[in-house]
């Protein structure tokens, strides 16, 4: 019994999807839409308030990347969790709980990629 | 009118003080002040040390006058607060109300002949190392003999 | 096993000898020294029928039908008769509290613990020396038992000391634990304790006599395995101490062992003394590397050191024991290590380097040379990872100039057939043996495992053992037939009197030693030991699965080289030699820079700085053997493999993957990533490297006689005299135990006595 209702589930699944937020992707867009007139908005003062040392339109440029990251993205379900966690970042700059460094980490990738070849893993250490 | 007579008398005073303009303003730049006073004493690294308890607020009645050369170093312009040896140190802080000159201090073991400064920051500074026992002790090659 | 029972005489006999009454007529008897296990050879039979657990001794399954019916708490179960209550009561899975017994040991029944109820007995046995009767019922935890476990418990802690949170056996205890499971929660006496005076006997062993128990477990170790009379009992009842009457070291190869024997902290390791508590280090099973038995071993780590070695149990090798350079010479891992590349700089001083600068020099020079200029010289230590892959290097720049340190006859059979090379009949085989044959060779020092292995059948199985060679102290009797080569051609010849007793051994069994092998003569001795083995194996008429021949190696690498297809001694790179050369792990020095043309360029990789490293003009660092996951074959051909206990240290890597990176910036990179397909590859070139913790049958016995008859070469007349003779040769053999303190401190105590070695006397 719970085994079928299960594997109706998984069929429902394919083809409706319990809506999250946005009922159909166009729903969803139009909320990545506000999100980034959001962030757009926000970076010029962004700029001078963290005193940061790069220009408006540098911010602007990362902003566009970082959306551009997710392009892939089509199922409404995570778009919109995406734009929640877009939107949790901007209230953090804009309140100021962020610091400069929170920002400027957009800016510079911190983790090195780990080497996937024989040599390179070699000279890194014993056991990577 | 007779205030405005005191401040150019002291005015006066200050360049009479210090030995002329120049002095004066020798003192303005080496100590960013300048204050005449009593002379206390002068210790035998040639720090001279003043008093005036009459114009100056309690805390500011004491000062040195760093000397220009002491321990082999020019003080002219890197003057540092531990230039001040210990005897004087303690009446410059107001432990005590008798200077050195007329209280010796009692000769100590510990009190050193002659003052050093203070080298924090410096390449002589202490600096603490670990004293754990190493886990794996390498092998250093052996010396190669001179060809 | 023989049905006459004699056990109940023999336990009698302690009882006596425990009781006051029996002493109080014996005056004068304080300054006995009393050996106490009375199992020589002469008792060695009573031994063997009755004290002895089954286990010690192989012995053929009892008819069903002579099985006694016991009962273990009401627990019907069946036994062999002769099987003492605490058998009994272990094949229920019932554990009996006990501190003198101990398995591999003669029964002394001295220290009471295991005292149980018998229902309707009088009085509660002791159950290690008991033997069970038809349709006993043990009751191992009736009121009456536990009451007599704790009395006993109270007397023994009314002289143990309190000091279990300085004690280094705290927390691995026997004392401690069963204390606290078995023991009273206070003790009624007031008196003063006693305290004994502790003894200095050894760099090895550290003794606090005051926590003592007279179990006389380790008395019964010396005389028993080790075979050495050098501990036992003095004085009587409170005043009894255990010791070496006078002052003196205890002088043998497994003498670390009485540390595990014990049951309390009376006898402790001196180098872990203070370092480490059993619940903060990290175990890891590994092998070990010093001699080609491959004793199982367990290194103790804490923090990336490892803080101690211990002996695994593993019945077909070294059963519960190791040797002493196994168990006390891993501080040799953490002196003069190799923890960064090395190249010698232009005035000929090596200096540390990156591994991309060392690397690279190393591919520039194997490029830069022909296939023949150059060549690899693999030691001791090496495994089985690193000899295939620098192999596979060396094959793919067209040279095959690969050898071992270690010599072997390459004439006639040589190390084509792999029964040449092995000790194909197994170290648990000797048990089985009925005569044994060593020629050449010192086992004591060389396979101290082997030795007790030896020494056990000798003491329960009456083996009879004779040797040609220089006379040793072997810890056991052996028929000393002569130490010239002249008297291996009588044998051979069957003009020997010795031939007699030979073709009458039901399951005769010859040993040569490596280094008998490694003379000019080398292939002479072997045709010669080749034919007297195949004569004895004709005599005896044993059956086709026995082996006779059996060569016992000293290194742990040598058959896993061999295997592989190794060249074994360096008499080709003498001959011609190479431009560039590769040592891995080479530290007997058997090739100098005298040997060498020049201009040529030395490449060390290993982890010590010993001879190899000195030499070298490039110093690759690699890992010893509890940092790398590496396999090791043993004189048996048992492949068994370490594990990482700790990482390497500094820059030093694994060593396949060292010669896996040169053979990339050579440009002949070699096919494997993992050690999963570096083990792929051994199963490629030779499947039993892969197959651990099994022997693959090897044979052709007739054969390899047959080609050793074809090779030319005479006997040389001087004596067979083994590489270490006494004890002081055992400890230093090879880089890492020349590195080690302990092992220094070793040789000079047996040379200038004990006392000469000092130590910070702590607690």
């Amino acid at each position: 019994m719970a085994s079928g209702a299960a594997t109706r589930a998984a069929a429902g699944a394919a083809k409706v999807v319990k809506p999250f937020l946005s009922r159909d992707l166009d729903e969803a867009k139009r909320r990545v839409r506000e999100l980034y007139r959001a962030w757009y908005r926000e970076v010029p003062s962004s700029v001078a308030i963290f005193q940061l040392d790069i220009t408006t339109r540098q911010g602007r440029d990362k902003v566009r990347e970082m959306f551009d990251k997710n392009k892939h993205v089509t199922d409404p379900r995570v778009i919109d969790m995406l734009v929640i966690k877009g939107k949790m970042e901007l209230e953090e700059t804009i309140n100021i709980w962020k610091q400069k460094t929170h920002i400027m980490r957009y800016f510079q990738e911190t983790e090195e990629p780990r080497p996937t070849d024989f040599l390179s893993k070699f000279y890194r250490g014993h056991d990577s | 009118m007779a205030e405005y007579l005191n401040v150019v008398r002291r005015a006066l005073g200050q360049i009479g003080g210090h030995g002329g303009l120049k002095g004066l303003l020798v003192q303005f730049f080496r100590a960013n002040d300048v204050k005449t006073g009593a002379l206390i004493g002068v210790d035998k690294y040639g720090n001279k040390y003043f008093e005036d308890n009459k114009h100056y607020f309690f805390g500011r009645h004491r000062w040195v006058l760093y000397t220009t050369e002491m321990n082999g170093k020019n003080t002219m312009w890197e003057v540092d607060g531990s230039m001040v040896p210990a005897e004087w140190h303690r009446w410059l802080h107001c432990m005590t109300d008798d200077p050195p000159t007329t209280h010796p201090p009692e000769p100590k073991k510990f009190l050193a002949e002659v003052h050093q400064f203070n080298v924090s920051g410096s390449a002589q500074q202490y600096v603490p190392y670990s004293t754990t026992r190493k886990k794996v002790h390498e092998w250093v090659p052996p010396k190669a003999e001179a060809q | 096993m023989s049905t006459k029972v004699k056990q109940p005489s023999l336990f009698h006999w302690w009882l006596k000898l425990r009781s006051p009454l029996f002493w109080s007529r014996r005056p004068n008897s304080e300054r006995v020294m009393l050996r106490l296990p009375t199992v020589g050879r002469a008792l060695a039979g009573a031994a063997k029928s009755s004290l002895a657990p089954s286990n010690t001794v192989r012995t053929s399954v009892q008819a069903a039908s002579n099985m006694v019916e016991v009962f273990v708490d009401g627990k019907p179960v069946e036994v062999e008769p002769g099987t003492t209550v605490l058998q009994a009561c272990e094949k229920v899975g019932v554990q009996i509290p006990r501190f003198c017994y101990h398995e591999r040991l003669s029964v002394a029944g001295n220290c009471r613990m295991c005292l149980v109820e018998i229902e309707k007995a009088p009085k509660p046995v002791a159950a290690c020396a008991m033997p069970v009767m038809k349709g006993w019922n043990i009751l191992t935890n009736s009121e009456k038992t536990r009451k007599a476990r704790e009395g006993v418990m109270e007397f023994l802690l009314a002289n143990h000391p309190l000091d279990c949170p300085i004690c280094d056996q705290g927390g691995e205890c026997d004392l401690q634990d069963q204390s606290m499971q078995f023991g009273s929660d206070r003790s009624r006496f007031t008196e003063r304790k006693r305290a004994v005076e502790d003894k200095n006997i050894g760099p090895l062993i550290k003794t606090i006599m005051t926590r003592c128990i007279q179990c006389t477990r380790c008395v019964r170790f010396a005389s028993e395995i080790a075979g050495v009379e050098d501990l036992g009992t003095t004085g009587r009842g409170n005043n009894l101490q255990i010791g070496t009457y006078v002052e003196k070291m205890f002088m043998s190869e497994l003498s670390g062992n009485v540390i595990d024997v014990c049951p309390v902290g009376a006898l402790t390791s001196k180098p872990y003394a203070f370092t480490a508590r059993p619940w903060e280090t990290r175990k890891t099973e590994s092998i070990d590397v010093m001699d080609a038995v491959g004793s199982n071993i367990i290194v103790s780590t804490r923090g990336g050191e490892v803080m101690r070695v211990m002996p695994r149990l593993n019945e077909d090798v070294n059963e519960e024991w190791i040797s002493d350079k196994t168990r006390f010479s891993y501080d040799g891992l953490k002196r003069q290590r190799l923890t960064q590349p090395m190249v010698k700089d232009g005035s000929g001083q090596l200096t540390a380097t990156t591994w991309e600068d060392a690397l690279t020099r190393v591919a520039g020079a194997l490029q830069s040379v022909q296939g023949s200029e150059v060549a690899a010289i693999a030691g001791g230590l090496a495994d089985a990872e690193a000899l295939v892959s620098l192999k596979d290097l060396l094959n793919r720049l067209d040279s095959e100039n690969l050898c071992t340190e270690e010599v072997f006859p390459m004439e006639g059979a040589g190390t084509d057939l792999r029964s040449n090379y092995l000790l194909n009949s197994r170290i648990a085989g000797i048990e089985d043996c009925d005569l044994l044959l060593l020629i050449g060779t010192n086992p004591r020092y060389e396979a101290p495992m082997f030795n007790a292995r030896v020494r056990k059948s000798w003491l329960h199985n009456e083996l009879q053992v004779a040797m040609v060679g220089q006379s040793v102290d072997l810890s056991y009797t052996y028929d000393h037939l002569g130490e010239e080569t002249s008297v291996l051609k009588e044998l051979a010849d069957g003009t020997h009197p010795f031939c007699q007793v030979l073709s009458a051994a039901k399951r005769p069994v010859v040993v040569v030693g490596s280094s008998a092998l490694q003379r000019e003569d080398g292939a002479a001795i072997l045709g010669a030991v080749s034919t007297i083995a195949q004569n004895a194996r004709t005599s005896s008429g044993v059956e086709e699965g026995w082996k006779v021949l059996n060569v016992l190696h000293r290194v742990a690498s040598q058959v896993a080289a061999l295997d592989l297809g190794y060249k074994a001694g360096v008499d080709a790179i003498r001959k011609n030699p190479p431009k560039v050369l590769f040592l891995l792990g080479a530290d007997a020095g058997c090739i100098t820079r005298a040997d060498l043309p020049k201009d040529s360029l030395i490449i060390y990789q290993g982890h010590h700085g010993d001879v190899g490293a000195t030499m070298a003009d490039i110093i690759l660092p690699g890992a010893a053997y509890t940092e790398k996951n590496a396999t090791y074959v043993n004189t048996e051909g048992r492949s068994q493999h370490t594990r990482v206990a700790v990482t390497a240290p500094g820059m030093a890597r694994e060593d396949w993957k060292i010669i896996r990176a040169v053979s990339d910036l050579a440009g002949v990179a070699l096919p494997y990533d993992t050690v999963d397909e570096v083990r792929a590859r051994l199963e490629e070139v030779s499947p039993n490297l892969v197959r651990y913790d099994d022997i693959q049958e090897a044979n052709y016995f007739k054969q390899a006689n047959e080609l050793a008859q074809a090779v030319n070469q005479d006997l040389i007349a001087s004596p067979l005299v083994p590489p270490q003779l006494t004890v002081k040769d055992f400890y230093m053999t090879d880089s890492i135990s020349r590195a080690s303190q302990t092992m220094a401190k070793c040789v000079k105590a047996v040379t200038e006595g004990a006392a000469a070695v000092d130590e910070p006397s702590i607690c």
